[in-house]
């Protein structure tokens, strides 16, 4: 490519532009800062053609992705199959139903090799020589083996007491793995300082503007797979509320750019009962996300606060699923025609 | 003196939103707070602010908000990530 189309980040709380550095917030309010694009040339250039011409990857977009050149981190992410589920469709009483199975993502057969792909070959643009991230599982096993692919030092950030089992994949990867005592808000909070002091990528952290742009890529990808179409109803599992917003931002985008006809959507964030922070701010009417620390659930989503206007421009509000009723759809999930065990039902929701 | 900036939200719940917590972390601490935004309402309140001040200053002013039930993340809300 030679003139980007990605043309910088601007701040979503104040609109103010700023340097595709590693920078993820707003000097003034401290708003998240997202990637922007030059839609106008990037609709003159991007049809279904070029697309469908390109490998089935998640980079087929890259025009729609924050990166200058060339992706260089993860060409073989994404492009999930998009399974139809008829006899979950009639389990539950409706005419058609999809699940994206993003469990089969090379390398490490999870949705956060789309993000980390991203964040590691913007990484690269920038020059960066060491590449982080503060998780307990999946992020911790895909940045250790996205660097190790792309020949950057990695480090990898973990509660102290969090059990051995959930990062020793990262570990075969040969990344630095480093155990932080404290409780959950001190541990937090120790990230972030860290982040800010060592120079690092880190990609949840100072490359967040980039690695949340991943995300996009599965919006795009169901829409190509549905015959360029946008469905009716999506159901995302809200987890830090991220790619909700990401996959509405996708379904947009390829509007605006003309790549799919203009339709009436929804997008629905599910949340367990047992940790379901941003469905509860919803019922009291709050401002305010409260974190649940001690989530009581089957799934696995981290408690965070976080505010909810953003969630709230993708519409209806997130329903929760009783625990007991999460059990019995993964068990018609299990029975349903294609659906072999240990997969997720929603993406980023992990299985039991 | 090597000076230390952290940037947090500070969120406060409906007791506490009204109690001037800042103005006393500002009397016991010596560390600077720059306030960039705040919205409050019945139910709760959320500040975004600026601490600067020696590092372990700054670390006690926090656990002594934390200790008057405010919850204090850092910028990014979450960054620790399954
Ligand atoms: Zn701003």
């Amino acid at each position: 490519m030679s003139e980007p189309y990605f043309s910088s980040l601007k701040c979503r709380e104040c609109g103010r532009l700023y340097p595709k550095k590693a920078v993820h917030v707003c000097e003034y309010d401290f708003g998240p800062l997202e990637a922007d694009y030059d839609y106008e040339r990037i609709k003159s250039v991007l049809t279904r053609a070029l697309i469908q011409s390109r490998e089935k990857s998640m980079w087929r977009y890259r025009e729609l992705l924050p990166i200058d050149g060339e992706p260089t981190v993860g060409l073989q992410v994404g492009f999930t199959p998009l399974v139809k589920a008829d006899r979950l469709a009639k389990a539950l009483g409706v005419k058609e139903i999809y699940v994206k199975n993003d469990t089969v993502n090379y390398p490490t057969l999870s949705f956060k090799d789309r993000v980390v792909s991203v964040a590691l070959s913007r990484a690269k643009e920038l020059g960066l020589k060491t590449v982080a991230c503060a998780s307990t599982g999946n992020l911790a096993n895909s940045v250790a083996a996205n660097a190790a692919a792309a020949g950057l030092d990695s480090y990898v950030l973990i509660p102290a007491d969090l059990e051995q089992s959930k990062v020793l994949n990262s570990l075969v990867y040969g990344t630095k793995v480093i155990g932080i005592h404290g409780a959950y808000d001190q541990v937090n909070r120790l990230c972030s300082e860290i982040a800010g002091k060592y120079g690092w990528g880190f990609v949840n952290v100072n490359l967040r503007p980039y690695y949340a742009e991943g995300s996009k890529s599965m919006g795009f990808e169901i829409m190509e797979q549905l015959g360029w179409e946008i469905p009716t109803h999506t159901v995302v599992c809200m987890a830090s509320g991220s790619l909700l917003t990401k996959i509405y931002k996708a379904y947009h985008e390829f509007i605006k750019i003309g790549l799919v006809p203009e339709s009436k959507f929804t997008v629905h964030g599910a949340q367990a009962t047992g940790c379901n922070p941003i469905s509860l701010a919803r019922k009291s009417g709050t401002d305010l996300i409260k974190p649940q620390p001690k989530p009581n659930t089957i799934a696995n989503p981290w408690p965070s606060a976080l505010r909810r206007t953003d969630i709230m421009r993708c519409g209806p509000w997130s329903r929760r699923v009783a625990g007991r009723r999460m059990r019995r759809m993964r068990r018609s999930l299990r029975a349903s025609s294609c659906w072999p065990r240990r997969r997720v039902f929603l993406p980023r929701q992990r299985a039991v | 003196m090597a000076n230390f900036k952290g940037r947090y939200w500070l969120n406060f719940d409906a007791p506490r939103s009204t109690q001037p917590l800042i103005y006393q972390m500002g009397k016991q601490f010596e560390v600077v707070f720059n306030i960039r935004q705040a919205t409050v309402n019945e139910e709760v309140g959320i500040m975004a602010v600026e601490l600067e001040g020696e590092r372990e200053v700054v670390k006690g002013a926090i656990a002594w908000l934390e200790s008057q039930g405010v919850k204090v993340e850092p910028v990014e809300i979450n960054t620790i990530e399954g």
